[in-house]
């Protein structure tokens, strides 16, 4: 078993999955769209999340505190302070 | 023990002013000057215009609090990174972009300095502090994407500023390196 925990809109939320070793990122973005669109993620639920929604999230596997697997979906962080581009002119 | 802040902006700023009674000495560098615009998003003030970031940051922490740093009005680079670095037991990277981000890792991985990263989303929601053995640099979406200074997104830049400052922290005071994930559901602590 992993740890999903998937960030989207300022929410951040676990979902407990069973994964194969060789689950891509692309797979790890599907379910994490299925799983959000569904009400599965406490916390996360988003009926109407666009299909795109992660394409530019970045997707982080990391060994939890307790040695568990733990898979991190969030969006991107370049910044040491956010982008111009999103912010009110 | 010795801190060098590597980018006195936004989160750089704000950690350092958290950081004004750590138990350690503070190193300072950053080699842009504080405009107008950085008032909002930035720990700096009114009379800290025109003037170097590190030497701004360092005069503030010393008129508001008899706090002492050391200021470098520098740009990072592989040819200073080891000077820079030299005589630090813990580096932070605070920078806005990704190949200074690169730079310093590559730079503290030679120097067996431990380097903590932090950094925040476009959107403002999202922050991460995370020590470098678990760290990879995200990409901006265009090079040289331009940082946000109209200061809707301070309360995030605060809470990602905090939390790396209670990350520095917690270093100084056990050695235990400590990753977190900041969104507005709160700070998880990741490692």
């Amino acid at each position: 078993m992993a740890i999903l925990n998937i960030t989207y809109m300022g929410q951040s939320a676990d979902y407990e999955l069973a994964l194969d070793a060789h689950t891509s990122d692309a797979d790890i973005k599907r379910i994490a769209i299925e799983v959000v669109r569904a009400g599965g993620v406490r916390g996360l639920h988003v009926p109407d999340l666009p299909g795109n929604a992660f394409v530019s999230f970045v997707v982080d596997r990391l060994r939890g505190t307790g040695g568990e697997q733990r898979i991190y979906l969030r969006p991107k962080v370049p910044f040491g302070a956010p982008a111009r581009r999103r912010c009110a002119s | 023990m010795r801190i060098v802040m590597c980018g006195i902006g936004a989160l750089g700023s704000t950690a350092v002013q958290l950081l004004r009674n750590v138990a350690a000495e503070l190193r300072l560098v950053d080699f842009d000057r504080v405009e107008s615009k950085n008032l909002a998003a930035q720990w700096f003030v009114k009379q800290s215009l025109h003037k170097n970031k590190a030497e701004a940051a360092r005069l503030q922490l010393a008129n508001f609090y008899g706090a002492k740093a050391e200021a470098l009005g520098v740009r990072l680079a592989a040819t200073n990174a080891a000077q820079l670095l030299a005589g630090c037991d813990l580096a932070v990277d605070c920078f806005d972009n990704a190949d200074s981000r690169i730079t310093l890792s590559q730079a503290a991985t030679t120097a067996g300095v431990p380097l903590l990263h932090a950094a925040i989303s476009a959107d403002g929601t999202f922050g991460l502090v995370r020590w470098d053995e678990r760290f990879t640099a995200d990409r901006e979406d265009a090079p040289g994407q331009p940082t946000c200074e109209g200061g809707e997104h301070l309360p995030m830049i605060g809470l990602v500023g905090a939390t790396l400052a209670r990350a520095i922290q917690d270093f100084v005071a056990s050695g235990a390196r400590h990753d977190y994930l900041v969104s507005m559901s709160g700070v998880m602590r990741t490692s």
